[in-house]
């Protein structure tokens, strides 16, 4: 719960100061959290790759921009250019490449790195069971198959691995690139699929849903798919243009999902192990962590024009030191010893009878 | 009562003939009963069916029945079983299901809505029993191998089962995770009166414990009996049963300490091994040298794997690579390999390598054994139908070679890893863990593969936990300790002495192997 604080605090001060230097602090502050913080394991290890796609998903976002923006008066540079068809839009890509457009691009691009650096750094010091524990009972079965779905991943990246090793290894180093997709992809799809029926049988032997749907379930289940039915209508009601169905609609759907949930909240015998409880601590780094984007909010009423950047007249953004030191208070968790789950082995230098004796 | 009881039993998996056929025999409360059997013969099948993981998850025709503490697996789902036999499967990494040690264990007491408190003491009762309270917040994935095996037991014992059902428990690990293993099982039994159905291939440490034993062959299962008279015939009998036999032991031992008893009592009289036997007692002598590795620091990640390792490989020799999980053999044979850039230091030589991964599976694709090994050869641009045959024949796995290598036993697809890459040609094999799920026959048949490679001026490299296999067939010896070589030398030297050094060198220095005894003793015959 705290780390879901921290995240969405983090986010929502990304969103209140988007200019690309506040923007470079948050995104500081996540990579010091999970240095202090990260668990270690393989979705610690997936923090710089997933930073690594939004940048590059920013860049592409940068030049598509680039490419269909056009009417400014700083142009860098002219590309050839075609305008689509009237079907597919009729806009101009290519042509004059503007510095406002490719500035705007890349300082919102940056937002949208910063924002998945903070749910990033999230996946790497939470731990995805003990979210699913807290979640309300109704998830849980859910919630634990998503996670071990997800557990699938570092497995089959490793399993790529080893089956490429393997295919190398078996002509002596030889390279023989003709086949090779069906080599590779045949042994990482069986033995994902070998895994998949291990682990479902695990889960069979150790008491996995155990006990069957009972009454009250049932009934849940059927008002849940109601509601969902009734969402649905509101939907509908709503691309119509008929606000009142839709609002009607949209109620009895949402009150529909919430009495499903409690009743199969209500329903599950399951107990959690060892249920992590807030405590003192936990509340004191919510509280400094939500106060960031509370005074970063504070400073933007007050009217702080360095929050955001603007390109039209283009200049270089500024700071003020306020909204750094609110930004600076997600370090909070800092504060704290790391979470003692270890994922790493210590290093235990000892060697065993057979190896002393021989030596 | 019985615990378990396999009622006329008879199963066949989707589209295949039977693996069980009329298995009929009961488990006693608070015994150990002991499955042996060839690789594929239905012992993991037969494991299966005590929880009702066969029929409900495998699917196929079940007929028969098994009654596990009064449940019948035909009405019962595994899940309904939970409370009262718990299953570890072969592969103890694929079954954890929560990243953290402790909660992993508790997973099965929150699925049957143990109350809290009660959960809390279970699982504190859970690490003690297994001797894991240490590593409790560990990731299983950080874990050796035997504490590996011993946290995927503590999952399913959480639950205070009255019977444990375990698949190969020791057939990824080194002596001593083995022994921690089942010493664990032992103490569980001895303490908690868990009844306890246990399939191995590593007899020498498991028939001991064993109450009662049952051999499958064909999905046929004999009647229980004392694991003694059940080994006394059996071809995969622990080595100094074998050794018992040959000299006419009588009762043939189980353990070393009986067979010491029985040396003293019989002794070998003027009979001495024959110290030019080569591979077996003498050190070889080396041929061309075909691969040679200097100096070898290899890093994965950030921790060192190798340091300093010099190693050379010439015809003729098989080297075997000991030492404890995590050592660094792996990583030696991949460097050798090429598979593995070092850090510092340099492989060279004029040798071809292939290399056989510990798992079969990254290099299974084909739909039958005998396209898997040819493909080998399509790869390298040849057509050669009598050198597949070959290697199917060597490795006695001809008769499987219409059948898909993913539906075989681990052992078999082990036999057919090193058939696909063996047939290739290459000088120098690389085999990691080759003996891994093997049963006797196989091990036989891949031993004598592995001494005509080398006796064709080919050169064998083995990574292995199996001192009797190092042994039967290893002309060298290194042991390899925290990523260091610690000691080199022709395998009699270095087997000698230690404290797992193979059973027969325990019981009657200085042989090595029952072949050892044999060779010597029908040499003493001749006139």
């Amino acid at each position: 719960m705290t780390w879901l604080c921290w995240a969405l605090a983090g986010t929502t001060a990304i969103q209140l100061a988007p200019n690309p230097l506040y923007v470079l602090v948050v995104i500081g502050v996540a990579w010091v959290v999970v240095s202090a913080h990260g668990l270690g394991g393989p979705f610690a290890r997936a923090f710089p790759w997933l930073v690594a796609m939004a940048t590059a998903f920013g860049i592409l976002r940068v030049v598509l921009t680039a490419l269909t923006t056009h009417g400014g008066s700083d142009v860098l540079f002219t590309t050839p250019s075609f305008t689509l068809p009237e079907v597919l839009g009729g806009f101009t890509v290519g042509g004059t490449i503007e510095t406002q457009a490719v500035v705007y691009a890349a300082s919102e691009g940056l937002v949208i790195v910063g924002i998945v650096a903070v749910f990033a750094a999230f996946n790497a010091v939470v731990s995805h069971y003990e979210l699913v524990q807290t979640a309300p009972r109704a998830f849980h079965e859910l919630g634990l198959v998503v996670v071990v779905a997800l557990a699938f991943v570092p497995s089959i990246i490793t399993s790529i691995h080893d089956v490429g090793e393997a295919d190398r290894a078996r002509t002596g180093g030889r390279i023989v690139r003709r086949g090779r997709l069906l080599r590779r992809m045949v042994p990482v799809l069986e033995s994902g699929l070998e895994r998949a029926i291990t682990l479902s049988e695990s889960l069979d032997s150790r008491g996995f849903a155990h006990r069957g749907p009972s009454a009250r379930e049932r009934g849940a289940g059927w008002c849940g798919a109601l509601a969902l039915l009734s969402l649905g209508g509101a939907f509908v009601a709503l691309v119509a243009s008929e606000g009142a169905v839709a609002l009607t609609f949209g109620v009895v759907g949402a009150i529909g999902l919430c009495v499903a949930v409690v009743l199969v909240s209500g329903a599950s015998t399951r107990v959690r192990y060892r249920r992590r409880r807030l405590t003192a601590a936990d509340f004191a780094c919510i509280a400094v962590a939500v106060a960031a984007p509370v005074l970063v909010g504070v400073v933007s009423l007050v009217g702080d024009a360095t929050l955001r950047w603007p390109v039209d007249p283009l200049l270089w953004p500024t700071v003020h030191v306020l909204p750094v030191v609110a930004l600076l208070a997600l370090l909070a968790p800092c504060a704290r010893q790391p979470a003692t789950v270890a994922t790493t082995a210590p290093k235990i230098r000892q060697a065993t009878p057979a190896t002393v004796d021989a030596a | 009562m019985s615990a378990i009881e396999f009622r006329q039993v008879s199963f066949a998996y989707p589209d295949a003939d039977l693996a069980l056929r009329d298995v009929d025999f009961e488990v006693a409360p608070g015994e150990i009963l002991l499955v042996v059997g060839s690789s594929g013969s239905g012992k993991s099948t037969l494991l299966r069916c005590a929880n009702g993981l066969v029929p409900h998850s495998s699917g196929g025709r079940f007929a028969g029945d098994v009654v596990a503490f009064g449940r019948s697996t035909r009405s019962h789902h595994p899940r309904e079983l939970a409370d009262v036999v718990g299953f570890v499967g072969q592969d103890p990494e694929a079954q954890f299901v929560v990243d953290q040690v402790e909660h992993d264990v508790a997973f099965v007491l929150e699925n049957l809505g143990v109350p809290e408190q009660a959960m809390r003491r279970r699982v504190e009762e859970t690490l003690d029993a297994l001797g894991i309270a240490h590593l409790r917040d560990r990731s299983p994935a950080t874990l050796s191998g035997g504490e590996r095996q011993r946290a995927a037991i503590a999952g399913a014992l959480a639950a205070a089962p009255s019977a444990l059902v375990l698949d190969e428990p020791t057939s990824q690990l080194d002596p001593q995770g083995a022994d921690d293993v089942l010493a664990a099982v032992s103490r569980l039994n001895a303490d908690l009166g868990t009844t306890v159905v246990i399939a191995e291939h590593r007899l020498e440490r498991a028939a001991p414990l064993a109450d009662r034993a049952v051999l499958v062959n064909g999905g046929r299962a004999t009647p229980p009996a004392s694991p003694r008279t059940m080994l006394t015939g059996y071809a995969g009998a622990p080595t100094v049963t074998r050794l018992g036999r040959l000299l006419g032991w009588d009762p043939a031992p189980l353990t070393v300490r009986e067979a010491r008893d029985a040396a003293i009592k019989h002794p070998l009289l003027g009979v001495a091994p024959d110290e030019s036997a080569p591979g077996e007692s003498a050190p070889a002598v080396r041929g061309d040298l075909l691969v040679r590795a200097v100096n070898l620091e290899v890093m994965l990640g950030a921790q060192r794997a190798l340091t300093n390792a010099t190693v050379d490989i010439g015809q003729g020799e098989v080297v075997a690579l000991l030492g404890r999980n995590g050592a660094g053999k792996t990583t030696l044979l991949r460097a050798l390999a090429r598979l593995v850039e070092p850090s510092r230091g340099k492989v060279d030589g004029s040798g071809t390598v292939a290399y056989v991964p510990q798992d079969p599976g990254s290099l299974l694709f084909a739909p039958t054994v005998r396209r898997e090994v040819a493909e080998t050869l399509r790869l390298l641009g040849r057509r050669d139908d009598a050198a597949v045959e070959a290697w199917l024949e060597r490795l006695g796995i001809a008769h499987l070679a219409d059948r898909h290598p993913r539906s075989l036993a681990g052992g078999e697809r082990q036999r057919i890893a090193i058939a696909a890459v063996a047939v290739g040609g290459a000088e120098v094999l690389m085999l990691d863990e080759p003996t891994r799920g093997m049963d006797a026959a196989s091990r036989n048949a891949l031993e004598r593969a592995v001494k005509e490679h080398a006796a064709a001026g080919g050169a064998v490299v083995l990574a292995t936990h199996d001192i009797e296999l190092a042994a039967q067939c290893a002309t060298r010896v290194i042991v390899l300790g925290d990523g260091e070589v610690i000691v080199e030398g022709p395998a009699r030297a270095v087997l000698a002495g230690s404290l797992y050094a193979p059973q027969v060198l325990r019981v009657l220095p200085p042989f090595l192997t029952v072949t050892d005894v044999e060779i010597a003793l029908a040499r003493t015959q001749q006139p």
